[in-house]
Order: C-alpha cells, then sequence, then structure tokens
C-alpha cells in the first residue's frame, strides 16, 4: 500500500493496522475452529481405535503405554473417571484400581522388612507372582501410573528416585539429602558400614551414626553384627532386588 | 531355594541381618515371628522334639552366608515359642527345649482319631511309637513324654485308660472311643 505523506497518511497507517488486525484474529478464529474440528475427530477416532484394539490393550504393556500417550497428546485420560466412556471401552479403570489394591497390599505386607520402602522392580515381581503372570506382562508404567492414581488418597504414596533406582514409597517418612545418599551407597550391596559412610561422604563420625540410626529407628535398616570382621553392617532391604532375600508374603 | 536336607528353607535365611538380634521393636517382632515359625516347621518336618541350646543345631546357622545365631537369640525365640505354648523349658538352665510342633491337646486329637480310623482299641505304648500301625504317620517318634502327657489328657476325659504290664515294656492303653 502507497504510503501517503503526512496526519492523512498516519490515519490510514493505523486503520492499516486495525484491518490487518481484524483479519489476524479472524484468521486466529478459523485456526482454533478448524483445530477443535480435527480435535473432535481425533478424538473418535481414537475411541474407534481403542474399541477395535481393547484386548491388545490390555494384554501388551508397550501398546498400552503408547495408548495412554496418544490420548495425553489429545487432552483424554482414560483413568480419569471410572464411568464413561473410557471405562466402559476399556474397563481400563478397573485394571489400574485392580493393580493399585494390589499394591498397597503388597506394600502393607512388606512394611515390617522394609520400612515401607521398597524397590520398583521387586514391587513388580512380587505384583506378578500375586497375578500369576510375568513381570514383563506389567510394565513399571503401568505401576507408576497405578501408584500415581494412589497419591489422591493422599495415604503417602510416592516413587522416589535413590541413586540408580526408583523406590516406592508407602509410609510418610521424607528422607532428607543424608539418608537418600546412604542409601544410594548402599545400592552397590545390600549394605554399608560407618566407616564406609564417613569415606564416601567426608562426613564425621557423629554424623554418619545419626543418620545410620535414624535409619534403623524408621525401620528401613537392619543391622547385622555377624561378619567375621567383626564391623556393623547397616543392610537396607529396599535396596536389595534379588527375589532371593524378599521375605515375600504378599501371596 | 536353599535346602537344609529335604527342608526348603524360606528366604530370610539368606538375609545375614536376621541372623543378629534386632534393637527396633517392630523390626525385632518381625524376626522373631519368622524363626518362631521356622522353629516349628523345620522340627514338624524332621520329627526333632527337643533342642538343645549347648549342641548345633543345623536350623541356627547359615554357613552360606557365614552367619549363626547367638546364644541370646536362640534364647529369645525359643522364649518366644514357649510364651506361646509351642515349646517348653526342660531345665531351670534353660538349655533343653521341648518343641511342641504340635501342642498336647492336638496331639490327643490326632491318636483318637487314628485310633477311631483304624478300628483300634487296645495298645501298647511302644506300639503307638513305633508299631506297624503308626508307621509312615505323625505319630511314628512320637517323644514318650509328650505322648504319655497326650494319653494322661484323654484319660481325664474318660477316652481312654492306660494300664501297666507285667513289665515296663508292657505298658498299655485301652481307649473307649
Amino acid at each position: 500500500m502507497r504510503r501517503r505523506p503526512g496526519i492523512a497518511g498516519l490515519q490510514t497507517a493505523a486503520a492499516t493496522r486495525d484491518q490487518f488486525r481484524l483479519v489476524g484474529e479472524n484468521v486466529a478464529k478459523v485456526r482454533t475452529d478448524v483445530m477443535k474440528e480435527q480435535l473432535a475427530t481425533f478424538r473418535s477416532q481414537l475411541e474407534e481405535f481403542a474399541r477395535k484394539h481393547k484386548s491388545d490393550i490390555r494384554k501388551n504393556p508397550i501398546f498400552r503405554q503408547q495408548f495412554h500417550e496418544m490420548c495425553a497428546k489429545v487432552g483424554v485420560d482414560p483413568l480419569a473417571s471410572n464411568k464413561g466412556v473410557w471405562a466402559e471401552l476399556l474397563g481400563i479403570g478397573d485394571f489400574y484400581y485392580e493393580l493399585g489394591v494390589q499394591i498397597v497390599d503388597i506394600c502393607i505386607a512388606t512394611r515390617s522388612h522394609n520400612g515401607g520402602l521398597i524397590d520398583l522392580l521387586d514391587l513388580r515381581k512380587l505384583l506378578a507372582l500375586k497375578r500369576k503372570a510375568t513381570v514383563e506382562s506389567l510394565s513399571e508404567d503401568d505401576c507408576l501410573r497405578a501408584i500415581s492414581k494412589l497419591k489422591v488418597l493422599g495415604s503417602g504414596f510416592e516413587v522416589i528416585s535413590v541413586g540408580r533406582r526408583k523406590l516406592v514409597r508407602s509410609v510418610p517418612t521424607e528422607l532428607n539429602k543424608d539418608h537418600s545418599g546412604i542409601l544410594g551407597l548402599a545400592q552397590a550391596e545390600g549394605y554399608v558400614t560407618v566407616e564406609q559412610v564417613e569415606k564416601e561422604f567426608s562426613w564425621s563420625t557423629g554424623r554418619a551414626v545419626d543418620a545410620l540410626e535414624t535409619l534403623l529407628k524408621e525401620g528401613l535398616a537392619m543391622i547385622d553384627d555377624g561378619h567375621r570382621d567383626g564391623k556393623r553392617r547397616y543392610w537396607f532391604p529396599c535396596v536389595t532386588i534379588s527375589s532371593d532375600t524378599i521375605v515375600g508374603e504378599a501371596k | 531355594m536353599q535346602r537344609l536336607g529335604d527342608f526348603r528353607l524360606p528366604p530370610f535365611f539368606n538375609y545375614p541381618p536376621y541372623f543378629t538380634l534386632q534393637p527396633v521393636r517392630e523390626t525385632r517382632e518381625k524376626q522373631v515371628q519368622l524363626w518362631k515359625d521356622l522353629i516349628l516347621e523345620y522340627c514338624r518336618s524332621q520329627k526333632i522334639h527337643t533342642i538343645s541350646l549347648e549342641e548345633d543345631f543345623p536350623l541356627f546357622s547359615n554357613p552360606k552366608i557365614e552367619r549363626s545365631l547367638s546364644h541370646e537369640a536362640k534364647e529369645v525365640f525359643l522364649a518366644a515359642l514357649v510364651s506361646e505354648g509351642r515349646a517348653e523349658w526342660m531345665d531351670k538352665g534353660h538349655k533343653r527345649c521341648l518343641i511342641l510342633w504340635l501342642r498336647i491337646q492336638d496331639w490327643a486329637n490326632l491318636i483318637i482319631n487314628f485310633v477311631k480310623d483304624n478300628g483300634l482299641e487296645v495298645m501298647t505304648i511302644e506300639e503307638i511309637r513305633s508299631g506297624i500301625d503308626t508307621r509312615g504317620t505323625e505319630l511314628e517318634g512320637i517323644e514318650r513324654s509328650v505322648l504319655m502327657r497326650a494319653l494322661r489328657q484323654l484319660e481325664q476325659k474318660g477316652k481312654a485308660a492306660i494300664f501297666k504290664g507285667t513289665s515296663a515294656d508292657d505298658e498299655g492303653v485301652k481307649f473307649s472311643v
């Protein structure tokens, strides 16, 4: 548009800007409408997809996870309500609800052994036993989703990362940095000595003993005075993976 | 799974801290519970009636992990069984312990049912302990004192009468079911 000099020119420029803005808004509106329409189409296609592949979604954990990710992209949460289209379509609400109940059972049953902290892989192994299924059929993703639903209960269920592992916490006990550090260190052999803790973190004996004794009192650690070197070892059931040493009472 | 003879050992047996008496109450309670159950199950399966704290008992150490129970720990676990009525100290010094993997009451019931099922009326004590009829049953090899106590219980209920024969070997019992 050819610029005209002077006030008239300015007025034209302002009017032109207004025009563009209106057009811009219209374009945005059209875009939103189109998007909404596309989204609605996508949602119904997703429903169709879920109907068709209901059995695969139930049986295959990898497929299930990808399905969840697809749903998340379009803002659908199949677990949000036990009623409604999704729950009826897939009965998926029941699957996670049932899983959540079993997780609670296992955490309660093992609490006196591990103090309320359990390695996520251990949990999956015990779940597999309980459900008479393979560990592979119950993915980490499945457990994390079920646990996130449990959090809604305000029961203190949480997944925390310590060292290289994920632990499921089912008691309100908070772990401070000293404690997490010790747990991380214990992941190497399943236990630590006061000496090892002192060396690793450059702590005083007092600080090391304090932290270990707190963990002991919380039921997260057990003492072992039976080694022939005479050094007391603090064992942490929550970092032991081997199913050999699990006190698996969740039958 | 590890075995002791033909007995399957539970997973906790391989976890070293369980061989040290735990100071924290809740953890200790769990530990005592596990050991109590293990002792009863093991004794029942191996038909062991007494444990002597002065002799080696295979259940009290695990060479695989190089751990053994201290004398104190053994006493604690056995004392727990005693207070539950599942064991009895045989001496004041708490050196020998009678393990009642079945209570006397349970033994009495077992005997009466056995006698009913097999249509027996009179048996000698030795026949009950080592005769053909009881071979392969839980009665085989039953500790004499335990057997006598069970029989006396039955006597009090009028279901049996203990009598002496011409010699000690002939001690017997007549059942009235």
